[in-house]
């Protein structure tokens, strides 16, 4: 291969980390390598070995889709030679079928300015979370890392060696009966190790809720902090995926890309759409089984009531323990769920807390470890 | 069987196999052929990642050894064990019989040697080295811990047994790993793998893959079958069916003795393409739609 193409094939792989892909020197080495079995020359082959070789979540299709795009076949490639040789390569070959970027590409709505709207249309936009004071988030982060979460624990199928149990190791007998002249003189015995079980935040950051999201928020983070497997979702009108954003350690920079994840920040409420969407993307898959899912919402739903209600059944069928926060209940003891989204989702609750202040959310770590 | 020269070849090995592989997926696996690197496949239930790795194994003459991930799987299940019973038993005999002197340490050895050796799918990929095709599936089942240890085997194909010493292979076997997207896999286990990612194919290529699995089945039925499969796609179903059910459900039309696919013969075999009840409640209400028209 020549010289010059690697140059074209290092460029483009600067032009995928330009655009947010993880691509590692690593990985360039394995495309140009790959490609050498291959037709350089040909720019099918050039897209699936990169695709191959330097994509690894599916995700990132789409983005390396539009950096090929724009790479090879745009108006402003450098190397016009290169390219065009490319090009005609292409026009012999037929047609490559590169999916176009998708509708609704978030890039393209940047500059629409979106004001309050009707609570059923999706604020997309982003609100930050410095509008918090400092003062108020340095006393949150305090209090909030010092509770510990631990969720109930399962038996796994792995075993360890122990003092008694109900299954011998034989490893460990043979082992020890060789210095008796292969007498079994004792036997050892092996246990089942016990693990946490995973933990499941799905967050309500809708307009009714936004008082209470933002130390949810900061809530989730500790847990994340503190306890094993902790998955935190957020929806208003629909489902966002922020556990990747909760892996710093700094809880500002936390929220701060949670909020940029989140298109929905302070919008109208999709309970029902937004659950169903996380049992059939997450839970069926398996993200939840054997779990503890904590959902916190006021129940203020502006979608179909029944599918909130099947969503519910699901979600109580595919997780071990439903737990349910709702600011609104408060420290009434006597609260009798009012709103519609509430009253649904009631029989499939397993327990009921409030979430509304610190003292309830201590709370739900002391009961969490007994919900076994 | 040789390894295959172009991406074309290896495409029309494959579909001698009885397995149509898209240009991506063909180039793919050609790819981590010649440069002996795993491949991670993901994609939806049912769209034949498994089915990739037999059909590897089959087309070139190679062993298929299959290592089932689920949650739990330690070392003992991947790599090897030794038959404890056997090893109990055989010191029982060696001391009914007073072996003592130069016999007693060789016995001895030979309690440790590879006939009380269990070798699990791991240990046995390495040994067969390039004669086998080792298929890791479901990895995404498997605790992380497996992760980091696999990523380990995977780097060098080696193997080190205290009693035994060290198997390495030669020349690596050919390693497919398939996710269900249960869970986000460990970057460094991708960055050791090449990826490829297999969605539903379009109609044309689903009948054509009916028709090469399933060639007693009429062009066709398979065409309606495919259809309907389509619009079932399309219904929002909590799940899609795979190309896995397109192929029972036209074979089970076929063993009926059905040649087309009308509301009737579509409510008596639903079961063979939906499997939920839920689902099964939805496409009831919208058959007729569903197997009407081509």
């Amino acid at each position: 291969m020549p010289d010059r193409f690697t140059g074209l094939l290092a460029r483009f792989a600067g032009e995928l980390r330009a655009a947010g892909l993880a691509v590692g020197s690593g990985d360039v080495l394995v495309y140009c390598s790959a490609l050498s079995q291959l037709d350089p020359a040909d720019l099918v082959d050039l897209y699936w070995a990169g695709r191959t070789t330097l994509v690894n979540r599916h995700d990132d299709i789409a983005r390396y889709d539009e950096v090929f795009r724009r790479f090879f076949l745009g108006a402003e490639s450098q190397d016009d030679e290169l390219t065009l040789m490319l090009r005609a390569s292409l026009a012999a070959q037929g047609a490559l079928a590169i999916p176009s970027v998708e509708p609704g590409d978030p890039g393209e709505e940047d500059d629409a300015v979106l004001g309050w709207m009707a609570s059923d249309v999706d604020a997309l936009k982003h609100k930050s979370f410095g509008a918090c004071t400092p003062e108020e988030l340095a006393v949150l982060r305090r209090i909030m890392a010092r509770i510990r979460l631990t969720p109930p624990r399962r038996r796994t199928r792995r075993s360890a060696p122990a003092t008694s149990g109900p299954r011998p190791d034989p490893r460990r007998t043979v082992r020890e009966s060789m210095r008796m002249h292969g007498e079994p003189a004792r036997l050892y015995w092996r246990r089942r190790k016990v693990r946490l079980r995973p933990l499941i935040l799905i967050l309500d950051i809708s307009g009714s809720m936004a008082d209470y999201s933002r130390s949810l928020l900061q809530f989730a983070h500790s847990a994340k902090r503190s306890a094993g497997r902790v998955e935190v979702f957020c929806f208003g009108t629909r489902l966002t995926r922020v556990t990747g954003a909760m892996e710093c350690r700094r809880p500002d920079e936390a929220l701060e890309r949670a909020a940029r994840a989140t298109f929905d920040w302070d919008g109208g409420t999709r309970i029902g759409d937004s659950l169903d969407a996380f049992v059939r993307g997450w839970a069926r898959a398996g993200l939840c089984r054997g779990g503890i899912v904590v959902v916190c919402s006021d129940g203020l739903d502006r979608g179909d009531p029944a599918v909130l209600a099947a969503a519910m059944e699901q979600l109580a069928r595919l997780s071990h323990r439903l737990v349910w926060l709702n600011p609104h209940k408060g420290d009434d003891p006597a609260f009798r769920p009012s709103t519609l989204g509430m009253m649904i989702a009631a029989p499939h609750i397993d327990l009921l807390l409030s979430g509304h202040d610190l003292a309830s959310l201590e709370k739900l770590a002391a009961l969490l470890p007994g919900l076994n | 069987m040789e390894s295959p020269g172009t991406v074309g070849e290896l495409t029309e090995t494959l579909r001698q196999g009885g397995y149509l592989a898209d240009r991506g997926l063909a180039t793919a696996l050609f790819v981590a052929l010649s440069l002996n690197r795993p491949i991670l496949l993901e994609g939806e239930v049912g769209v034949g990642k498994t089915e990739v790795a037999k059909v590897m194994a089959s087309v070139f003459g190679r062993k298929l050894i299959r290592l089932q991930c689920y949650e739990g799987i330690d070392t003992n299940q991947a790599l090897y064990e030794w038959d404890y019973a056997r090893q109990m038993l055989h010191i029982r005999a060696l001391s009914e019989r007073q072996l003592a002197g130069p016999d007693a340490s060789d016995a001895v050895d030979k309690l440790f040697g590879p006939k009380f050796l269990l070798e699990r799918p791991l240990l046995e990929a390495v040994r067969a080295g390039d004669q086998a095709v080792l298929l890791i599936d479901e990895i995404d089942r498997a605790d992380d811990e497996f992760e980091a240890f696999l990523l380990e085997v995977l780097s060098d194909f080696q193997i080190s047994i205290p009693e035994i010493g060290t198997v390495k292979a030669e020349r690596p076997p050919l390693v497919v790993l398939t996710s269900n997207r249960t869970r986000e896999l460990h970057d460094a286990l991708k960055r050791r793998c090449l990826y490829h990612w297999i969605g539903y194919p379009a109609a044309e290529r689903e009948v054509e893959i009916v028709l090469i699995r399933e060639p007693g089945v009429s062009a066709a039925l398979a065409r309606k079958v495919v259809t309907a499969v389509h619009r079932l796609r399309e219904l929002d179903l909590a799940k899609p069916p795979g190309v896995a059910e397109t192929i029972d459900w036209a074979r089970t039309l076929d063993f009926l003795g059905a040649t087309d696919l009308d509301a009737g013969h579509a409510n008596d075999t639903l079961g063979a393409v939906v499997k939920d009840r839920d689902d099964l409640e939805v496409v009831r209400d919208n058959l007729q739609e569903i197997t009407s028209g081509a």
